[in-house]
């Protein structure tokens, strides 16, 4: 099991390096903490998204542990449930 | 046009190709075609109409197309056989439902009467099936198992009233494009802007996202169907996206319309290849299909976009369907315009070039070829785009047939050939009166009562024949029954107590027949309602020449007659023989020309009263001098020193035309004569050629028939004395 925790802020600029270091931790189970998530952009939670992805494909279990209220806020909005980028419902 | 009218044209456009599709299917299941797809293509016309007239409350069209369809879907599950009475009562359902709809889209009435003959009778069809409705027997709109969505449509397109704000439902759809967040824009905040309008529910399409090995960080996979409901204007729902138009895809539509339109697609889109389309009556309001893959519609037959069409139509549902657009007809003529012009300077640039003393291997001469070639394949495809299958008009024929035999009480089958046949748009617009005036008289005169066919040993129903054929450039259409065929001697009689021709005037059958085209000849003695109306054959044979074609009749008596009218397959262009004449260029169709002959001066012979013939292959052959009959020349000229074109009329007679010289052979763009000048006799159209001068095109068939109309008028004042 790896952990990952978020940064405070997952504008554009974090995108790169965030995709970066999930990819690093590909064929491992994933824990992602996202307690201190306090600003999120669209293209972020497309990094979570498609991680979500590649680790449901590769067979391999990958939650959001701890999301923030301005994380789960943004999903909101987007229209996005919680659930297509973490296996587990939000375990606050 | 307010998109009310525009909605309700479009569902009156449809009407007409599902009805065109509901007769043929029916005219099929009459013919003895059980194929359960047949029946569910009738059904389905039938039902799609439904669909439409509920949606725009046609409340008497609904009312009927229920009962029609009911009966249909009984039909189709087996419960109710498909006999003919059945059939032919399902025929005259569809030629009063034809009637419902154009007394919709005209604001009009349908005649009650009729309406309820046949909503009776398929009633009585239903027998015992249960019905919907109340128990007079009629059936509410509310009552219909097919429920239209609801919506009413005059508030929908009333957006300009200043009543108080009300709510609106917006279907807003966002596509980001990666430039969108890279000018430091994001999406969330966008959404929650349209949020902070009203009410919001958002769906995010996440499907194209990919595998974090593959995935751009920096690029943009989602896309957004937000669902607002504000009290906002369009407007200020667009203004949300005012900064990022140009970095993503966006509509925005009323939720009203969208499902608006889905019902409409529903109810109205055939579920199967969609036919041939259709062409409807007033020019204004139409629109041709156009094909998207573009044939000359003078190709040979097995090539022809016809014939596939013929397959398609018989494997309905099965082939792939044929994209097609609707174009208005005005923008057709308008590029058929044009491009006819381009013909014409193309030629003007060729006579240019010659006269410049080019040598033929110059790169502009060959270049000039090429584009010659281009030309006429554009100007091909071009008139493609009109051509336009008989179909339509043909089925219109058997409504007509069905309607004057069981007025006439006789029993009549019309048997179609050649329908997918296509020919110019405006030759069928201008076929449907002649064609419908021929077919009123065969039936009611050529096919006899039941009782007499049964004594001359004929089937009790007549038969009539309505095919068309390709025919080296012009479509042939021949109207045949095989009724008594025509009475000679009584039309002999009349014509000569009309004084149409003089009692002792010695005429072959052929000519005889042929009487029945002149002014004022009319065979019924009694003037019936249905062939008479004071209108003869001399109006149809002026119809179908008004349309550059030809009328012949062939008759035998006890076994019936056959008209045979040979059309144009386009009144815009033509193939013709350039040559000289008195000084004067004219133009000979070439379709007319057998061949050419230097005349000798053995082989000309006079006949006294100054006519002449020439012997061509062991015959005698009228020669006609073309300079005298159009007056270019009073004095009759030397018959070797000129180039004889031996032609054929559409009639089959040959003729010699005495010409001066002959120039050369090129296509030409038709003028009409009559619409710029007036009619004059022998001459059939105008051109413009390419040095800028006019040039006439020769009627030949007024110049071959011209002898012996010159006896029968140089003869009628013996007669009249």
């Amino acid at each position: 099991m790896v952990t990952v925790s978020l940064p405070e802020i997952l504008d554009i600029r974090a995108a790169s390096p965030l995709a970066t270091e999930l990819l690093q931790a590909r064929g491992n189970p994933l824990m992602i903490d996202a307690s201190s998530v306090a600003k999120v952009g669209a293209q972020c939670i497309q990094v979570l998204l498609s991680a979500h992805a590649t680790w449901t494909a590769d067979g391999l279990p990958l939650n959001v542990v701890h999301p923030s209220e301005p994380l789960l806020d943004a999903l909101e909005t987007l229209g996005i449930p919680f659930t297509d980028i973490s296996e587990q419902e939000s375990t606050k | 046009m307010d998109p009310m009218a525009a909605i309700k044209q479009t569902f009156f456009q449809e009407c007409e190709e599902q009805l065109v599709e509901l007769e043929s299917g029916l005219l099929r299941m009459e013919d003895g075609d059980d194929d359960l797809e047949t029946v569910n293509a009738v059904f389905r016309a039938v039902h799609s109409i439904k669909g439409g007239a509920g949606a725009f409350g046609f409340d008497e069209l609904v009312e009927f197309v229920h009962v029609f369809e009911t009966t249909l879907d009984l039909i189709r599950s087996a419960k109710l056989a498909a006999t003919p009475a059945v059939t032919k009562t399902l025929l005259r359902a569809s030629d009063v439902l034809a009637d419902l709809v154009r007394a919709a889209r005209e604001d009009g009435s349908a005649d009650a009467g009729a309406v309820k003959v046949i909503a009776d009778e398929l009633s009585a069809l239903l027998g015992g099936a249960p019905r919907h409705g109340d128990d007079d027997g009629k059936v509410s709109v509310e009552a219909l198992d097919f429920q239209p969505v609801c919506i009413s449509l005059d508030s929908i397109f009333d957006i300009g009233e200043p009543e108080a704000p009300a709510t609106q439902d917006f279907i807003v759809r966002f596509k980001p494009s990666a430039g969108l967040y890279a000018k430091a824009n994001e999406s969330l905040r966008l959404l929650r802007e349209l949020g902070s309008l009203g009410e919001m529910s958002v769906e995010c399409d996440i499907s194209e996202i990919p595998q974090l090995t593959e995935l751009d960080p920096e690029g943009a996979y989602l896309c957004w169907t937000i669902r607002l409901t504000t009290t906002a204007s369009e407007a200020e729902v667009r203004e949300v996206f005012e900064f990022v138009e140009w970095d993503c895809e966006l509509s925005v539509e009323t939720a009203d319309v969208g499902k608006l339109l889905e019902a409409l697609q529903e109810s109205l889109e055939p579920h199967e290849a969609p036919e041939a389309p259709v062409a409807v009556a007033e020019p204004k309001q139409t629109s041709v299909a156009i094909d998207p893959a573009p044939a000359s519609f003078a190709a040979p037959s097995d090539e022809h976009p016809a014939a596939a069409k013929a397959e398609s139509a018989k494997g309905e549902g099965s082939g792939s369907v044929q994209a097609t657009i609707r174009v208005d007809l005005d923008r057709v003529d308008r590029l058929i315009n044009l491009v006819g012009e381009l013909v014409i300077n193309q030629a003007m640039l060729s006579q240019r070039v010659s006269e410049a003393g080019l040598s033929r291997a110059s790169s502009v001469v060959i270049g000039l070829d090429e584009l010659e070639q281009l030309t006429r394949d554009i100007q091909d495809s071009v008139m493609a785009i009109r051509a336009q299958p008989v179909k339509p008009v043909f089925q219109r024929m058997s409504r007509t047939v069905r309607e004057v035999a069981s007025m006439t009480g006789k029993a009549v089958r019309l048997v179609m050939d050649g329908e997918t046949t296509e020919v110019d748009k405006t030759v069928i617009e201008r076929l449907t009166d002649p064609l419908t005036h021929m077919i009123r008289n065969a039936v009611d005169h050529g096919i006899e009562k039941a009782e007499d066919r049964i004594a001359a040993g004929k089937p009790e129903e007549g038969s009539l024949r309505l095919s068309a054929t390709h025919r080296s450039g012009r479509i042939v259409i021949e109207v045949a029954d095989d009724g008594a065929g025509i009475n000679r001697a009584r039309v002999r009689q009349i014509a000569v107590s009309k004084g149409l021709i003089p009692a002792e005037a010695n005429l072959t059958d052929d000519e005889i027949d042929n009487l029945i085209f002149l002014p004022g000849f009319s065979t019924a003695s009694s003037v019936s309602n249905i062939s008479g109306r004071g209108v003869g054959m001399d109006v149809v044979k002026r119809a179908i020449q008004a349309l550059g074609g030809r009328i012949s009749i062939s008759s035998v008596p006890g076994r019936g007659s056959t008209f045979s009218m040979s059309l144009p397959l386009t009144l815009a262009v033509l193939d013709g023989m350039v040559v000289t004449v008195g000084g004067q260029t004219l133009v000979i169709p070439l379709t007319a020309i057998i061949e050419t002959l230097q005349p000798k001066k053995e082989s000309v012979h006079e006949l006294g009263t100054g006519s002449r013939v020439i012997a061509t292959r062991n015959t005698f052959t009228p020669l006609i001098d073309v300079g005298a009959v159009l007056l270019y020349r009073d004095e009759p000229i030397e018959p070797t020193s000129q180039v004889a074109l031996l032609v054929e009329s559409e009639s089959g007679a040959k003729c010699a035309l005495l010409v001066d010289a002959i120039q050369g052979q090129r296509q030409v763009v038709i003028k009409s004569l009559e619409t710029n000048y007036g009619h004059v006799h022998g001459i059939a159209a105008a051109t413009i050629l390419g040095d800028g001068r006019v040039a006439l095109i020769l009627d030949v068939d007024a110049i071959v028939a011209r002898p012996r109309a010159d006896m029968i008028v140089a003869e009628m004042p013996a007669a009249a004395e």
